[in-house]
């Protein structure tokens, strides 16, 4: 037992192997119901359910109408996407005795977490998608916003990195002399009973989905909860893909990623082609590329974009409440601002659905999105290399004058 | 590897998240001197993996093995 609790529970999965079953299970979601995996429509959605609640009347709001606001988040298998994700990190937490309410020293860092998630909910919603339905599976649809997504979240995140290295921004830490005693540790462990029972009472409900004949709730309770359990043990954070290349050279996450998204994208590219499905393409526009930079750049100030967020708050880091709000709030007030403002005028009537697959065929689609992928990932490689190299010269130089 | 030297100083990062305790610990480790040992305490999950091996990849070596103290990681890092 002890040699499947140890790997299992006690230490952190392999990134490059989470995102490859992520990668595969989202290809599966997809092939199974024709839907993607995703967070923040439903984020947006639930922005509505909180704004009828407290009667404000959005009927007329398009952006509701495009996203489909029916029913409750329960009835909704994207609802049950997001609170599977929740319930399988919180489950992961709980049985490997993580839990602990964590508040931030610098109290700077509520207004950062709350700031950061309103621009990144914003943004990602602008764009019609966040690091996962422009990004992780939207390249695997073949949609060509997601390749002006990921451009403009480098960029984004580029600035997020420069303002995070700001003294006022990142505060002082509290370096003191000596040795300091570490916290006291509870002797009684009851967290991992706590997360077994939750793991019942989930795989229950998720029996009762399928047993009462709605399937798609069911599936998105179950890929949800897999997702969930991946992004926790992988500690996978796409905020982190690009913003630590920029602030501290490391590469792990963004080959990860792109590793994944590959894997991802060949098998997408089988189902399509053999159960003749539609790919879901989103519109490309001007708003695509406004919204990757202000995601990147809210992200980076959040420390956590929307997915990042989900397995942390249930770690009990206390920062990421106000992010969550944030996200919702930010957007929330993108779907008031796509005909109230005129948002949608501006930045993306002129835009226009682009599929690789219609422009190029499937084997053009794959082909160029490999060529892609892997054009990204020479420039993370590139990108660490020179990261080093310039450490490398800064430390032979202090060496020199010291 | 024990540490039978006592820390020079001790970075406490409780309640602090990523990216948050990779800068502090780079940047503590970059302003002591060269010999000297630092201490520290953090309890973001993403940390228990990112301050190790960028510590190392920056340069520096560790004095023991890190210490898991329940939901917290101490580490000894030689600046």
């Amino acid at each position: 037992m002890k040699n499947f609790i140890q790997p299992v529970f006690q230490r952190y999965w392999n990134p490059y192997v989470v995102l490859l079953i992520a990668g595969i299970l989202s290809a599966l979601y997809f092939g199974l119901t024709s839907t993607v995996w995703a967070v923040t429509g439903e984020f947006t959605r639930l922005g509505g359910d909180l704004l009828k609640l407290f009667g404000v009347d959005i009927s007329g709001w398009e952006y509701y109408d495009m996203v489909h606001l029916k029913g409750t988040t329960w009835s909704r298998p994207d609802g049950w996407i997001v609170w599977g994700m929740f319930i399988g990190a919180l489950m992961m937490v709980l049985l490997s005795n993580n839990f602990k309410i964590r508040f931030p020293q610098q109290k700077r860092r509520y207004v950062q977490g709350l700031v950061g998630g309103i621009i990144a909910g914003f943004g990602a919603r602008l764009a019609l998608g966040c690091n996962l339905a422009a990004f992780f599976t939207g390249v695997p649809q073949f949609s060509f916003h997601s390749w002006i997504f990921i451009v403009a979240t480098g960029i984004g995140t580029f600035f997020g990195a420069k303002l995070t290295k700001m003294r006022w921004w990142k505060g002082k830490p509290t370096l003191t002399r000596g040795a300091a005693k570490p916290s006291k540790v509870k002797k009684r462990i009851i967290q991992p009973y706590v997360g077994a029972a939750i793991a019942i009472v989930y795989i229950g409900l998720t029996v009762y989905f399928f047993a009462t004949g709605q399937k798609l709730l069911g599936l998105g309770a179950l890929f949800g909860l897999a997702f969930g359990i991946l992004i926790e043990r992988g500690q996978i954070c796409f905020t982190s893909a690009f913003r630590d290349l920029f602030l501290v050279g490391r590469s792990v996450m963004a080959k990860a990623i792109i590793i994944g998204m590959a894997v991802s994208s060949v098998i997408t590219v089988i189902i399509i082609s053999v159960y003749d499905l539609t790919p879901i393409t989103q519109i490309a526009a001007l708003s695509t590329f406004v919204g990757g930079i202000l995601f990147g750049l809210g992200i980076v100030m959040a420390s956590g974009c929307e997915t990042g967020m989900m397995y942390r708050l249930m770690e009990g880091q206390v920062l990421f409440l106000p992010v969550f709000a944030g996200n919702i709030i930010g957007a929330t007030f993108l779907a008031y601002a796509w005909d109230h403002l005129g948002v949608y005028d501006v930045l993306v009537e002129s835009g226009t659905k682009i599929n690789l697959m219609d422009s190029f065929g499937p084997v053009g689609a794959i082909l160029a999105t490999l060529a892609m992928l892997g054009v990204l990932y020479a420039l993370t490689v590139y990108r660490e290399k020179r990261y080093h190299r310039q450490l490398a010269m800064k430390r032979g130089v202090n060496q020199h004058a010291s | 590897m024990q540490a039978n030297k006592e820390a020079d100083f001790t970075l406490d990062l409780r309640g602090e998240s990523c990216p948050y305790p990779v800068i502090y610990t780079l940047e503590a480790l970059e302003g002591m001197n060269q010999g000297e040992l630092l201490q520290v305490i953090t309890d973001c999950p993403g940390s228990f993996r990112n301050v190790p091996e960028e510590a190392i990849a920056h340069g520096y070596t560790f004095a023991q093995d890190p210490i898991k103290n329940g939901q917290e990681f101490l580490f000894y890092i030689y600046a």
